[in-house]
């Protein structure tokens, strides 16, 4: 490294172009993908089982051939120099794959041997990032007496004694227990926010998401269908729902548009479709205390990534369950070992 | 590419293994128990029988180095079994997605293998002593008895994890394993001296190599005889480049 250019903002972290992956038998597990991942941000991948997402990341790590297309990791390109790429990284797979025949000091201490830490620096990293990751007291126990949050919270650990730019996680909150994944969220923000680190994360958990990323990818069936900010995707699937009750509904009152939309009426309730409805509702008060009508209750509704999620990775159920389910079978047969 | 870099990847590799063995020994114990049945059943029967040329050596003298050689061998063929294991886990994954070249993952694997050889060999001097068998224990000859089995461990273990690569599964390593140690083991001359076998046979064994590293062994263990010697240990280096080269080659293939 040392190069200047390496450091300037204007070089993404990622940037893929025309990315493409056909597995043998002819599975186009990434199909022309472009799309790039700024310096600093976290940015998440979505998609159902067997959209892709594994295997972007495993073309990132380099640990698979790119069939097509070009892709860039902070400006190198991962084709000609893998190592430098590699050098640059931190990855936690999908599958658990810490060595559980040696303890959590010792998987730390091989890792940061082969991801060439110096010798100096090693005791020091190697303390933090069992620190960071709350593993102290238990880095001298074999791993396989860890529970599985222990086991996920050492795999990141492991991808940080490396000190990445950039952290790759494969559905990293997989598996885990409600407690363990607040941790391992906290951790992703911190890193963030601390070392400036750039994130790629996947997942199909839209909450996750939603907490997590600055910005959104959802992939189906080896493509990107719609790439933006959280916001902007719950956007697009329509604005906030707003449910008034109301003491009686008195019809014949037309409702000023620049509010927004009545999409439903009945005897005593109306739902209103609104672009932002926190600004609405003080909006739709004034209205209906002006007509002299009573409201008892108002709730609002925003949409959720779920409807996102529905409306950009809809795919048939028959997929699902045909080419999707032996890798999805596959997966759960790991995590479960 | 960086050589010291390269040399402190492999040794980290055989690190890694040096402190699994560390904290659980019951492999290394259990796997003295099939060379130690080969000498003290086998050796001992047909030292009091007398049934083979063996020369001036007698039968027990004759297949320690054998029998060394065998479980050497043993253990480096199915050394890929233990990488396929490692694959299904993730730890493959994990060290390839390191900086570290492929190579020297490969080469450090082998290192690792010829380690659990080393304690193998460590064990059977130790039982050859004890039964009393008459070994030349010239400290040079025993540091070249180890070298041989360091070289043959890395070999094999890499031959091991080129096929691993091809056949991906842990049951069709085991049936290559066994397809390729009992002709090995039976065609060379770790039991019986050349001399005893069919004319065939003669000729398979010639091309064996686990007879030229029995050969090499007998060599320093017995005769004290080293004309073959530095043919033997070149023919070994040169194998082992050439398995590791392309096994580093298409070790990335146990991920596809
Ligand atoms: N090693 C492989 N060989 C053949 N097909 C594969 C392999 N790995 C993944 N696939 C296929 O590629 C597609 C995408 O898989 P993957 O990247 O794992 O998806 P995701 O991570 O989004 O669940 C799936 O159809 C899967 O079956
Ligand atoms: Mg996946």
């Amino acid at each position: 490294m040392g190069s200047s250019n390496l450091k300037s903002d204007n070089i993404m972290a990622v940037e893929t172009k025309n990315l493409t992956k056909i597995y043998h038998g002819n599975i186009r597990a990434v199909d022309n993908v472009s799309f790039s991942v700024k310096q600093g941000e976290i940015f998440g991948l979505l998609g159902p089982n067997g959209a892709g997402k594994t295997t972007v990341i495993k073309m990132i790590v380099t640990l698979t051939h790119i069939t097509e297309g070009t892709l860039q990791v902070f400006g190198i390109d991962s084709a000609k120099s893998a190592e430098l790429v590699r050098s640059m990284l931190g990855y936690v797979p999908q599958s658990v794959s810490v060595d559980t025949d040696l303890t959590g000091y010792e998987n730390l201490l091989i890792f940061s041997k082969l991801s060439y830490v110096g010798k100096k620096e090693r005791d020091e990293r190697i303390k933090e990032a069992l620190e960071y990751m709350g593993l102290t007291e238990r880095a001298k126990d074999l791993v396989k007496h860890y529970s599985g949050g222990m086991m996920r919270r050492l795999e990141i650990a492991q991808a940080l004694v490396n000190r990445p730019r950039i952290l790759l996680l494969d559905e990293p909150s997989i598996g885990l227990d409600p407690a363990s994944k607040m941790h391992v969220w906290e951790s992703i923000k911190q890193l963030k926010k601390q070392f400036g680190t750039t994130i790629l994360i996947t997942t199909h958990d839209m909450s996750e998401a939603d907490e997590l990323c600055d910005r959104i990818a959802i992939m189906s069936d080896g493509k990107i269908s719609v790439l933006g900010s959280p916001v902007e995707l719950k956007k697009s699937v329509g604005g906030d729902i707003i449910t008034l009750n109301l003491t009686s509904v008195h019809h014949g009152i037309e409702f000023p548009k620049d509010i927004g939309k009545i999409i439903h009426s009945d005897e005593e309730s109306i739902q209103i479709l609104v672009e932002n409805g926190e600004e609405a509702i003080p909006l739709i008060t004034n209205f209906y205390r002006d007509q002299k009508i009573t409201i008892d209750s108002i709730s609002i509704n925003k949409p959720n990534l779920d409807d996102v999620f529905m409306k950009y990775a809809k795919r048939r159920l028959h997929d699902e369950f045909s080419t999707h389910a032996s890798s999805a079978r596959r997966d759960f047969v790991r995590h479960t070992r | 590419m960086n050589i010291a870099r390269f040399l402190s990847s492999s040794i980290t590799i055989a690190e890694m293994e040096a402190r699994k063995i560390r904290h659980d020994t019951t492999e290394l114990w259990i796997r003295i128990v099939q060379p130690a049945l080969w000498l003290l059943v086998f050796g001992v029967t047909f030292n009091t029988i007398k049934a083979m040329p063996t020369g001036s050596f007698s039968y027990i003298q004759f297949i320690t180095p054998g029998i060394l050689a065998q479980s050497v061998l043993f253990i480096a063929i199915f050394y890929g079994i233990t990488v396929v294991w490692e694959r299904d886990v993730g730890i493959i994954t994990k060290l390839l997605s390191t900086p570290s070249p492929r190579a020297s993952i490969v080469l450090g694997k082998s290192l690792a293998a010829s380690l659990r050889g080393v304690f193998q060999a460590v064990m059977i001097f130790a039982l050859a002593l004890a039964l009393g068998v008459q070994i030349r224990l010239d400290p040079l000859d025993i540091l070249g008895v180890f070298a041989v089995v360091i070289l043959f461990a890395m070999c094999f273990s890499s031959l091991s994890m080129l096929l691993a690569s091809f056949m991906k599964t842990r049951e069709r390593m085991m049936g290559i394993g066994q397809a390729l140690t009992m002709p090995l083991f039976f065609a060379s001359n770790a039991i019986y001296p050349i001399s005893v076998m069919p004319i065939w046979l003669q000729y398979v064994s010639k091309v064996n190599p686990l007879s030229y590293v029995v050969d090499a062994m007998r060599s320093m263990l017995l005769s004290g005889n080293y004309e073959n010697l530095l043919i033997d240990i070149f023919a070994l280096i040169l194998a082992t480049v050439i398995f590791v080269t392309l096994a580093s080659i298409t070790i990335k293939r146990l991920l596809e």
